[in-house]
């Protein structure tokens, strides 16, 4: 069965679907969240931003113009937007800001040491420049290619490539001497 | 040293979190939904008359405005162009100012006369 496209769901919500709603937040609602979270390393400030940026997706569906823009585009780069805002106003780092583990997968150790990690990446990702963070969430994390990342962000592809070289390289040095501690020895 | 192969490693455990979204931001972004579907779906508020329109329906419609444009430029008309059966507005306008009696009775001509 052929899934309806995002243009085509916000259509259907403008028309008064409720179906159509449900389907656009399971669909967009995780990855606008888990950019916020990544970007602004905070729960409670992710939440509201992802909440905010879909906000925004509600208020534009019956003027939205199919084709004219991608709507995963759109909703990335207000949600990026959002964080800037959030960043000008407040600086703030919170390690703890990855989600808990799902039950059912794996072992209690494992999971300590995952969490850890992803512990090591936040706190890494924390300290690039916000530039950098937002390229490399955008290629690394959510695996966009460049060309969309460079839409998303208003700038040249070669500065896209050129932020997130040198974002893998500043997370590369701020994660060195810490290969024993996360278990890399191990594996 | 940490190398390229342990950041792709976090990169890939990171990439594994992606699809979560809280059931309580869900909820709050659906309950969103909700409110701007409402929102616009709800019927425009019909727009409040203007001053020309009161006017016009306190005046009767267009018929009643027509009327009145009509005896409007009947009285102008009138004015300007009495018929010969009334009397010239004008000339009655300056002939009640000639009559007006200034000093109590006495004789314009005989005033002149005293003063020499």
């Amino acid at each position: 069965m052929i899934q309806p496209s995002d243009d085509a769901l916000l259509v259907l919500f403008a028309n008064g679907d409720g179906q159509a709603a449900r389907e656009l937040t399971a669909r967009l609602g995780p990855r606008t969240y888990a950019v916020a979270l990544r970007v602004l390393g905070n729960r409670a400030e992710a939440e509201d931003v992802a909440q905010e940026a879909m906000m925004r997706l509600w208020r534009v569906a019956p003027k939205w113009e199919q084709g004219r823009a991608k709507v995963s585009t759109w909703l990335y780069r207000v949600t990026l937007n959002l964080c800037l805002d959030i960043k000008c106003r407040q600086r703030s780092v919170d390690l703890d800001a990855v989600p808990e583990p799902e039950d059912g997968g794996p072992s209690v150790a494992d999971r300590l040491q995952d969490s850890s990690r992803m512990d090591a990446l936040q706190g890494a990702l924390m300290q690039l420049p916000e530039r950098q963070r937002q390229a490399v969430v955008l290629r690394h994390i959510e695996e966009l290619s460049n060309p969309e990342i460079a839409g998303i962000m208003d700038i040249s592809v070669e500065a896209v490539e050129s932020l997130t070289a040198r974002g893998k390289r500043a997370l590369t040095a701020a994660l060195s001497g810490r290969r024993a501690e996360l278990g890399y020895d191990n594996d | 040293m940490t190398d390229d192969t342990d950041l792709e490693q976090m990169f890939a455990a990171a990439r594994t979190q992606r699809d979560h979204l809280p059931d309580v931001l869900s909820a709050r972004m659906l309950a969103d939904a909700v409110q701007v579907q409402a929102e616009v779906l709800a019927p425009e508020p019909a727009a409040r008359a203007g001053l020309w329109s009161q006017l016009r329906a306190g005046l009767g419609g267009w018929s009643g405005l027509s009327g009145l444009a009509t005896a409007c430029a009947a009285g102008v008309w009138i004015g300007l162009a009495p018929p010969d059966f009334l009397p010239d507005p004008v000339g009655l306008v300056y002939q009640q100012e000639l009559e007006v009696d200034l000093i109590f009775g006495v004789d314009e001509t005989g005033i002149l006369t005293e003063d020499g």
